[in-house]
């Protein structure tokens, strides 16, 4: 059961949310992309609710939103911490689907491998998820086949219908936010299906490392990390201190967002590293989204978003790269050496 | 809920040197640690570097670090009474009771000298819990050679073979790699012998290599792998490898569940 | 045969070798023009013409091999074209009335490359609707970035396209991208102090390698669109030499005043007995000295804070004939 709601009282929806929780959607940046007057379309705190960007996918993801790209952990003098602030409150996010379920990898990254991580805690039990319906997939997208294309665990979902918004709430403390209004019984829509078609071997194993599918990235990826920092299920940070004074007595610690297809990502102290080629690095991203996290936790980190896709400055296509893995098994074979 | 990211205060107790660049420093520290584990150790002015344990004492935990990089430079400037951040112990560590009445072998490389120095002191100590105790440990020249005391009082109880990769004027130990010393160790049962490899990547392979071509088990041999951690809690996601996180699963792997991870 | 020789340059014809026979210019201001426009000229070129066109130095092109007495008529088939390119004409039907001051070129600019920091084409257009026609011979090019593809640096107004990088370092990851590219394809003004980039303000070009190369926009291009002006390079006979830097970081309108302002400034100094009429401004200058040329260019420029003005220029190349 939904909501018909106009243009107008979808604004008014959004207005009322942004009285009791700060609201981060999609956003256009006039101008703000790597090219001449290209504009960008990534998650900020929403002003005014004409601003949220429906009809496009995000250039870079919601994560931002519970994982910032740089984030303060602690400030610090010779002998005592003080832990930082909160960086927001409650707060609603606007995303699609695919990113609905990525909420879940975090999750099981951050609250679930061990450890509860306390910085990723406290601005997840302070966010509510509002997803934006995709009718329709856009065309680097392959969520039908990795199973992200229905999502699962939202407050709201919304689908822009013309001038209409339906609405169906899930959240029953945001019941209040509809009353007068007259329900319908209308399921919102959800792509099902892509242009992008991914399969996943059956019989993947690290074998696949041995396989000569991943030479080619050697020379055509340029180890940038443009396809991690977009992806919506990329956890990986690096620690920074940064000095307030010259002797270095009064400071902050922070993390930063990382990728392991960036140099120094695997650096040891003394000097050694792991995965110099850009094909290993390649490998390596791959097999975690598609094998590794798969083994630690039972279902696939990658949500086919296809961000990863649009960003790469090399056209290499992460999709395409999945559809090579059944050839690479078959020229390694299955069994370890 | 706990803030694992919130170091806290260590003191250093004593300060022990090996080399020019490697020193031992002791740290105030309460709590259960086991050899192989490893705390990041921090400076306000440059950050954290994840450290192995080196030894255990009543109320401090040994840290044994090699002057490299910016991180672990700042430490040597600091001396007995000063203080440092710390968080951990992290990582699964050894147990020594997976070795107890066995024959054991440890071969140990460089630094990786550190994260085994508690299983090899343990049973140098209580001899009388292992069949038999056999270390070889290479480094790169005399001078390199770390904790030449406790060789020393080791070689009492146990068959030491010292060696390095070059000779660098008078030395009673070997020259060669590690490696070549495996294949002359006398095992009575290979079924049940164990051994400990640590040390960089290219030594513990072949190392391995030589244990299982001697006859071990792989089930009964123990690697332990040095990745980056910033986080030591399996969220910054730098030591992953396969499925594996080296600083919440590892560092200290079983053979046969260590040879299926790729970096 | 009578034809006035003089008359048919300014109208952009040309007298060529063959005798009897002319050549018309087409001029594309920037450089990009739309497709439907070539059938025209395919038209011309095999109705008056040899059946051949020549793409000039200059973006435009010459139509060889066209008899004298078509002139007429080619000017009336020109009429569309002009049109299309938005040429100023003061009478319809005559083709081009004046040749003096040439074709204003560009490199193919932000509408298509990915270093470019400016619409060059739609600048280009918008300073040939300041300053054409005229007679006088002044050569202006634009380029996008300073990779200066367009060689603007042998033009007498050179403009470079900038971009003033923007950090914002809450989306900075200290992944040395822009550093790296910094060094290694620009000019090494980026160093990373306390996990960040710091720009030496002076070093920068503006190129926006930062920016093209940062992957998570935490380096942005300004709303701003600056440029640098280069002045007085040239080709040709007696002195070759590359334009030297006059200001960095300049706004566009300036730079259209500038170069309109340079007009005056030739008309009371052209050598009286200049060959038809024709001088280079940079020998000009040469003889007034940069400090008066200076004065008549800045005359009701109102520069930016922003904008770095070299009060000073010196010129080099080889000099083989110095003038006077």
């Amino acid at each position: 059961m939904g909501y018909t709601l106009s243009k107008e009282q979808f604004e008014t929806l959004v207005n009322r949310l942004s009285e009791q929780y700060q609201v981060f959607a999609p956003v256009k940046f006039v101008g703000g992309n790597t090219f001449t007057d290209v504009d960008v379309i990534r998650y900020d705190q929403v002003k005014n609710p004409e601003e949220i960007v429906l009809d496009q996918k995000s250039d870079y993801s919601f994560k931002e939103v519970l994982l910032p790209l740089s984030e303060t952990l602690f400030y610090y003098t010779e002998e005592q911490t003080k832990e930082a602030d909160i960086p927001r409150g409650e707060a609603v996010v606007f995303l699609r689907s695919c990113e609905m379920h990525a909420v879940k990898v975090l999750d099981d990254i951050y609250l679930n491998n061990k450890f509860e991580d306390y910085y990723y805690k406290r601005l997840r039990d302070k966010i509510k998820f509002i997803v934006i319906a995709c009718p329709e997939s856009f065309d680097s997208c392959f969520c039908v086949d990795m199973g992200t294309n229905k999502p699962e665990g939202q407050d709201m979902i919304i689908e822009q219908q013309g001038d209409q918004f339906l609405v169906v709430n899930e959240n029953p403390q945001w019941e209040a936010y509809f009353e007068g209004y007259a329900k319908v019984d209308q399921a919102p829509s959800y792509a099902k299906e892509n242009k992008v078609k991914v399969h996943i071997p059956e019989n993947l194993n690290p074998n696949i490392a041995k396989s000569s599918i991943w030479e080619e990235y050697d020379t055509r990826c340029i180890a940038c990390g443009r396809c991690n920092f977009v992806c919506p299920t990329c956890t990986c940070f690096t620690m920074q201190d940064i000095l307030y004074s010259d002797n270095g007595k009064a400071g902050e610690r922070r993390r930063v967002q990382a990728s392991c297809m960036v140099d120094g990502f695997t650096d040891v102290a003394g000097g050694g590293s792991y995965r110099k080629k850009f094909g290993e690095r390649m490998r390596f991203k791959m097999m975690h989204k598609v094998y590794d996290f798969r083994k630690r936790f039972g279902y696939n980190m990658c949500v086919g978003c296809g961000r990863c896709d649009d960003v790469c400055p090399e056209y290499i296509s992460f999709s395409a790269n999945i559809n090579k893995l059944e050839e690479g098994m078959k020229e390694v074979g299955e069994e370890h050496a | 809920m706990r803030n694992e990211y919130i170091p806290f205060i260590s003191e250093i107790t004593e300060v022990i040197k090996h080399t020019d660049i490697e020193y031992t420093f002791r740290m105030t520290y309460e709590g259960d640690v086991r050899p192989g584990q490893f705390f990041e150790v921090s400076l306000p002015k440059y950050g954290e570097a994840p450290i192995s344990v080196s030894g255990i004492g009543d109320g401090t935990v040994d840290l044994t670090i090699r002057k490299v990089g910016h991180v672990t430079g700042e430490i040597f400037e600091n001396y007995v009474g000063d203080k440092l951040f710390l968080r951990g112990p992290y990582g699964n560590g050894f147990d020594v009771d997976d070795y107890k009445g066995k024959e054991i072998l440890v071969v140990a490389g460089g630094t990786g000298l550190s994260p085994v120095r508690g299983v090899v002191d343990y049973f140098a100590t209580h001899q009388s819990e292992a069949k038999s105790l056999t270390l070889i440990a290479g480094f790169k020249s005399p001078n390199d050679i770390l904790f030449f005391e406790d060789i020393a009082r080791w070689k009492q109880h146990a068959q030491v073979i010292l060696t390095v990769d070059c000779a660098e004027g008078d030395t009673d130990c070997h020259i060669g790699l590690v490696t070549q010393f495996i294949p002359d160790i006398k095992i009575e049962n290979m079924d049940e012998a164990v051994a400990v490899v640590v040390g960089p990547p290219i030594m513990m392979r072949f190392s391995v290599m030589g244990l299982l071509d001697l006859g071990l088990k792989e089930e009964n041999i123990w690697i332990s792998q040095e990745r980056k951690m910033c986080c030591g809690i399996g969220k910054c996601g730098h030591c992953k490898i396969g499925e594996s996180y080296v600083c919440i699963d590892g560092p200290v792997y079983r053979y046969p569940e260590g040879k299926l991870l790729i970096d | 045969m009578d034809i006035n020789t003089k008359k048919l340059k300014k109208n952009a014809f040309r007298v060529t070798k063959q005798r009897g026979y002319t050549a018309s210019r087409v001029r594309i201001p920037g450089g990009h023009l739309k497709a439907e426009l070539l059938p025209q000229l395919q038209e011309i070129a095999e109705t008056y013409g040899n059946g051949t066109l020549h793409i000039t130095s200059r973006q435009g092109f010459e139509i060889p091999g066209i008899p004298y007495e078509k002139m007429q008529e080619v000017n009336e088939k020109l009429q569309p074209i002009i049109e299309a390119t938005d040429i100023n004409q003061p009478e319809r039907d005559k083709g081009y009335s004046a040749s003096g001051t040439r074709n204003i070129t560009a490199c193919v600019g932000a509408r298509v490359c990915p270093y470019g920091c400016y619409d060059t084409t739609a600048f280009a257009q918008k300073i040939e609707k300041e300053i054409f026609p005229h007679d006088l011979h002044f050569k202006v090019a634009l380029t996008g970035c300073p990779n200066d593809c367009a060689k603007v640096r042998m033009h007498d107004f050179g403009i470079m396209g900038m971009t003033e990088p923007q950090l914002d370092p809450s989306r900075c990851v200290d992944c040395g991208a822009c550093v790296k590219y910094c060094r290694t394809k620009s000019v090494d003004a980026l160093k990373t102090v306390n996990n960040k980039p710091v720009r030496d303000t002076e070093k920068c070009i503006g190129c926006g390698e930062c920016v093209i190369n940062c992957p998570t926009r935490a380096w942005t291009r300004s709303k701003e669109k600056y440029y640098r002006l280069v002045l007085m390079g040239r080709t040709g006979k007696r002195n070759p030499r590359l334009a030297e830097d006059f200001i960095k970081w300049v706004d566009e309108k300036s730079i259209i005043q500038i170069i309109k302002n340079t007009y005056p400034f030739v008309t009371e100094y052209i050598a009286k007995d200049a060959p038809g009429g024709k001088e280079h401004i940079g020998y000009i200058i040469d003889r007034t000295g940069f400090e008066e040329y200076k004065k008549w260019a800045l005359k009701d420029v109102e520069l930016s804070p922003k904008a770095e003005v070299n009060q000073r220029l010196y010129w080099k190349g080889p000099k083989y004939h110095t003038y006077g």
